[in-house]
């Protein structure tokens, strides 16, 4: 049993289907490229796994269960956590009280608890000590932040929305070794849709490479990198 | 020590509050009698604000416990006491039901048909015939502990305590952290697990029974209702300013708006015959154009300016994006 699942996703926009007959499954502990040229379907992917849209068909399996008709916030709950690509920390609140809420609402926490566990989990995120207000993190701190929000609801799989995107070398570096370590000692299935190759060699086990909504390779990232498909979806038919 | 002083503070005020019988005479207590009911809806309204839903709809709610007391008091001869508890249970059910529908709505769309929302049930009871009363409403045979004005004070003192309390509650709890997430951002509060609908409906309804409770409250204590005054569009208004100059978010901000807008408007009405409703849009326009927090966000600036933080954060964000 896979903790993740899909089978034949497929979601359209009107006439476009933004996901085509997607079926693909993600274990704990594992980390899971998601690539593929802008307009590919991949943050779609992520929203018809977190819950924020409805399949127009197939199922979604979490830990051999249909969730396929379960809304989003009750999906967290389960376990699905995910990270937004333009970062949604909620500015009325400080860095602490963001992370809470997870432990609020995911795990059931209360108050005085959840605020614990937010700071040993920001120490753990190196996100402690900071100054708390919103407006005085650095970008970096803001990516942490990101995945802090998610690790607190106790997911055993996150998907991560680029999360690299917009840090300079040293940081994704940084970056990489911590979700890295997430997969590793929290056994968490980890989905990394990012455009940086780098970052996708380094980091995963295995590669979905999409284009318009379908699934043209999977794999390896050696091998998904040398396939003939892949390479005309991003260099064009010439190459 | 710091504690002590935090509570001090508004010990001092409840405990001035529910002395003030003893020192005033009855014109000020009948003043301050009308600044408490106004001041409970404020309360109520701002529980509803923090989930980001602006209504419009608080002399509906407030209007509908106004009928639901009276008939329960004339019709199933409910005691007085008894007929304010049914008026806040029977508006916090109706919102309850309507909310099924219309908390699905967001921004103006929920803003507008609350409005309509008000103006629907005094319709309705305008048109209840002899059940309601009609167009020429109904009379009480006496008013609530024979219209004593101290009693009537310390009852609407209680109303305003009720909704303190409620207002605390919804600070101190899980509450706060659920309604901040939906005001700022629904998609990441569903994210993080938070059941939207639900804490929708608990702000609404808890909301709505206060507001109905408040209409009881003043329906016995006049001792007649008709559906033109108690739907009056000023109950909607009045708290609404008050809300906003004295400080949405908050518990003290309502009460300090309401204090200071409700003696002016008694300074005012004496001055200008209806001259305050003027002042009342102009505070609303001031107060959301140039203090969107109220007076008492300007006293404690404890949180970033929400749009500094937000356009530093989406820029960081776009940049992300883009150069990927």
């Amino acid at each position: 049993m896979h903790s993740l699942e899909t089978r034949s996703l497929e979601r359209r926009f009107g006439g476009l289907a933004a996901v085509n007959g997607l079926s693909f499954s993600l274990d704990r502990g594992e980390i899971l490229g998601v690539i593929g040229p802008n307009g590919a379907g991949k943050t779609t992917l992520i929203n018809l796994v977190a819950g924020l849209y409805r399949p127009t068909s197939g199922a979604i399996l979490f830990e051999g269960r249909d969730i396929t008709g379960v809304p989003a916030h009750a999906r967290a709950r389960m376990g699905i956590g995910r990270t937004f690509q333009l970062v949604h920390p909620l500015e009325s609140l400080d860095v602490l009280e963001n992370v809470m809420l997870g432990f609020v609402f995911c795990r059931g926490l209360g108050l005085r608890a959840a605020r614990k566990e937010a700071e040993a989990l920001c120490e753990t995120l190196r996100l402690g000590g900071l100054a708390r207000e919103l407006s005085q993190i650095t970008m970096l701190e803001t990516k942490k932040l990101e995945i802090a929000r998610a690790l607190a609801g106790g997911p055993s799989v996150l998907f991560l929305d680029e999360v690299m995107a917009g840090l300079n070398s040293d940081e994704t570096r940084e970056l990489i070794e911590l979700v890295k370590d997430i997969a590793r000692s929290r056994n968490i299935g980890v989905g990394v849709v990012e455009h940086v190759m780098g970052v996708i060699k380094e980091l995963t086990h295995r590669v979905l490479v999409l284009e318009a909504g379908e699934l043209i390779a999977e794999g390896p990232y050696e091998e998904v990198v040398k396939d003939r498909r892949v390479i005309e979806a991003y260099l064009g038919g010439a190459a | 020590m710091r504690r002590l002083a935090r509570f001090l503070g508004p010990l001092l005020l409840a405990a001035a509050a529910i002395l003030l019988p003893f020192a005033v005479g009855a014109y000020p207590l009948a003043v301050a009698r009308t600044v408490l009911v106004y001041m409970a809806l404020a309360l109520s309204w701002d529980i509803l604000v923090r989930s980001g839903q602006i209504s419009f709809g608080i002399a509906g709610f407030f209007g509908l416990g106004a009928y639901a007391s009276v008939l329960a008091d004339l019709h199933a001869s409910l005691s007085p006491v008894l007929s304010i508890l049914a008026a806040g249970a029977a508006a916090a059910l109706v919102a309850a039901f309507l909310g099924l529908a219309i908390l699905r709505l967001r921004a103006t769309y929920f803003s507008i048909t609350t409005l309509a929302l008000a103006e629907i049930f005094r319709v309705v009871i305008h048109n209840g015939g002899d059940f309601t009363g009609g167009a020429e409403g109904v009379v009480l045979p006496k008013p609530i502990f024979g219209g004593d004005s101290r009693q009537l004070y310390w009852l609407a003192l209680g109303a305003v305590l009720l909704a303190c309390l409620c207002s605390l509650v919804f600070q101190k709890t899980r509450l706060r952290l659920a309604l901040t997430a939906i005001r700022n951002d629904e998609t990441a509060a569903k994210s993080n697990g938070i059941h939207i609908f639900k804490y929708l409906m608990v702000a609404f309804a808890a909301s709505s029974f206060i507001q109905g409770i408040v209409g009881g409250i003043q329906v016995q204590s006049l001792g007649f209702a008709t559906p033109e005054s108690v739907f009056d569009p000023n109950y909607t208004l009045l708290p609404l300013a008050m809300a906003l100059l004295g400080g949405i978010y908050s518990t003290p901000g309502p009460v300090l708006g309401a204090m200071l807008l409700g003696v002016a408007a008694e300074f005012l009405k004496l001055k200008i015959p209806y001259g305050h409703l003027v002042v009342y849009g102009i505070i609303i326009v001031l107060v959301i154009l140039f203090m969107p927090r109220g007076l008492f966000g300007l006293a404690r600036p404890d949180r970033p300016s929400a749009a500094k933080a937000r356009s530093l954060l989406r820029k960081g964000g776009g940049e992300g994006s883009s150069r990927a």
